[in-house]
């Protein structure tokens, strides 16, 4: 039986692993340290990308407030590298600036770094548990539940602007030194580094692929065409839903360790709704029902905004709108859905019922 | 009400104040045939809706088994066993007729458990034996939005059958079909009521004709007439309200 090579699940893993091999081969070819912590720091977007290519290409919930998770995680991880840099008994600085005098107790946990590196993955997953419970048992779905996460999303941004003597406002925590794991210091300017978050976008990447092609994942691709016709099958679709949209979360939780860890900065930016958006932008371009070409959309339109977005400043967003633009029109599957049609006309038409078979019973029925 | 197998008994539905069920029974034997005939709007797509769990009825007790089952969600319902086939097809068109079988396959609905699943068990052979069973051996790698409407039918009856339902829910299956295809369905259902208890809502007097065990007549929302076809032929009242109306042969 001929089948579009696009779909067949062995190329598909040797595309991935061919690709995936080039990546981690980068720090071999250079060693210039800039270059390598702005290709770890696309990886953290590559993550991001996939983790909305699962939750939105796989389930079709259009999560717009991706930023939920990323932010929390990165500011977890920002508040975890920042106590480790604090003598004992002494307070962040920023906190002495706005009158607090004893550490408050939503920093505590921070204290101990395992404990704080638990938190930064387990607050803003369990923090999608609740919210996708909440909303998918009431079956919010669509265009609804987009809106309901990015209003949520500009909710956290307030908060964490609002919030200043625990998260230091608009400017944000930078903490002074780079995280210590035991007696190891991870440099974000190092080969290591890269290699370690290029592991963790692996594992993402992998992982989700995984879940894509278990029975779980057959599902959850059955419950975005018809909800409805699932549920009459007997599967509780609210769980289905939600459990996708949490695993898309701890990616993208996953993901804002390693931004705090590679930036050593962290602030109400990681929850601005414009970077949510552009998120769910890069799984389109590169086509959302791909994983790893959302993470390549990642790649390029991030690559092109450092390289190519300087010299256009302002009009760069433009840009990237009418681009946006293009794809929904021409392209809806994105540069995946256009590799899949190419590919189609290498491939054979599929075998036609036989239609002599019907038309012969038919005529004996006539006969009758 | 214990002993009978299912049971519909008195419900009642309204829709802003327009009363669609009123007081209606009905009790299904074990692997029987049961229609469910009547003109439009006598609330028989609205019945089925009740059963599966897609409405909730405003008063009355569905059983299965003697187990109350009234109001429970349609994932809970169909785990019980009963499973429904649309009126409208309604198939994953996005997914491969195979998919779509596989999905209906629905042994396992733990999502954990099922997220470290990549096949089901027996899937692979019950699969084949029906996408043999509803002829759609060669078109198993299509997307099924692509699927003609006769095809869609099967691939629907297909996924009910894969789910392997003790009670199936049959919304005018034959809809849309060719003569030679109806007979086909009409092999089918009565190779499958051996096993299943089967409760089917049709327009087709001719079809009914070959394949009811019992045949029940909804009217305004309540049950007119039961009994066997001949019977529901001859009833007068059927006549004036439903029969009449069409050529009954």
């Amino acid at each position: 039986m001929t089948q579009n090579l696009y779909h067949n699940k062995t190329l598909q893993w040797l595309f991935y692993i061919i690709a995936f091999g080039f990546l981690g081969l980068v720090p071999l070819i250079s060693d210039d340290e800039f270059l390598l912590n702005q290709l770890a720091t696309y990886a953290v977007y590559g993550m991001l990308a996939v983790s909305i290519s699962l939750c939105w290409g796989s389930g079709g919930i259009l999560n717009m407030g991706q930023g939920i998770a990323f932010g929390l995680g990165a500011y977890c991880m920002a508040m975890t590298m920042q106590m480790q840099t604090q003598a004992d008994g002494t307070i962040p600085p920023f906190m002495l600036n706005n009158g607090l005098d004893s550490l408050p107790l939503l920093w505590v946990p921070f204290q101990d770094t395992t404990t704080g590196i638990i938190m930064a993955l387990v607050v803003p997953t369990a923090f999608y548990l609740i919210f996708g419970g909440i909303m998918f048992t009431a079956r919010v779905s669509g265009p609804f539940f987009a809106i309901m996460t990015l209003a949520t999303l500009s909710a956290f941004a307030t908060i964490f602007v609002d919030l200043q003597a625990y998260t230091n406002g608009v400017n944000g925590i930078s903490p002074p030194g780079s995280l210590n794991l035991g007696d190891m210091e991870i440099d974000p300017y190092s080969s290591g580094t890269y290699w370690f978050v290029f592991a963790m976008l692996l594992v993402c990447t992998f992982a989700a692929k995984l879940i894509n092609q278990s029975r779980f994942g057959l599902i959850v691709r059955a419950l975005k065409d018809d909800p409805e016709r699932v549920r009459f099958l007997g599967y509780n679709v609210a769980v289905y839903e939600t459990l996708v949209y949490t695993l898309s979360g701890l990616i993208a939780a996953i993901a804002g360790c390693c931004f705090a860890v590679l930036t050593q900065y962290v602030s109400p930016a990681q929850f601005n709704v414009g970077f949510s958006i552009s998120i769910v932008i890069w799984a389109a371009i590169g086509g959302r029902n791909s994983l790893i070409w959302a993470m390549f959309g990642a790649f390029t339109v991030q690559g092109a905004q450092s390289y190519v977005g300087d010299q256009f400043l302002n009009t760069w967003i433009l840009i990237l709108g009418f681009s946006f633009i293009l794809v929904v029109r021409f392209l809806p599957g994105g540069v995946a859905g256009f590799v899949e049609t190419i590919l189609d006309r290498f491939t054979k038409p599929e075998v036609e019922p036989d239609p002599v078979d019907l038309k012969i019973s038919d005529a004996k029925e006539v006969a009758k | 009400m214990i002993g009978s197998f299912f049971k519909i008994d008195n419900i009642e539905k309204s829709f802003g104040g327009n009363k669609v069920i009123n007081g209606f029974s009905l009790d299904v034997a074990e692997n029987t045939l049961q229609c469910l005939i009547g003109p439009n709007g006598a609330g028989k797509t609205t019945t089925i809706d009740l059963i599966s769990g897609r409405q909730k009825p405003d008063s009355g007790k569905v059983y299965l088994n003697g187990d109350d089952i009234t109001g429970r969600g349609e994932h809970e319902i169909s785990r019980l066993g009963i499973g429904r086939k649309f009126q409208i097809p309604a198939v994953l068109k996005g997914l491969t007729v195979r998919e779509n079988l596989e999905v209906a396959y629905s042994r396992e609905v733990n999502a954990l458990r099922n997220m470290f699943s990549m096949k089901a068990k027996g899937c692979k052979e019950m699969l084949g034996e029906i996408s043999e069973q509803v002829r759609l051996t060669k078109r198993l790698n299509v997307e099924a939005g692509l699927l003609s409407h006769g095809e869609t039918q099967w691939l629907e009856i297909g996924m009910v059958l894969m789910q392997d339902p003790a009670i199936l829910l049959l919304d005018e299956p034959v809809a849309g079909m060719t003569e030679s295809e109806i007979g086909l369905t009409v092999d089918i259902l009565n190779k499958l009521k051996r096993s299943h208890t089967i409760i089917l809502v049709e327009h087709d007097m001719g079809f009914v004709r070959k394949i009811a065990d019992v045949v029940t007549v909804l009217h305004m929302g309540a049950q007119l007439a039961q009994g066997s076809i001949e019977e529901i032929e001859k009833d007068p009242r059927v006549r004036a309200v439903y029969l009449g109306t069409e050529d009954a042969h």
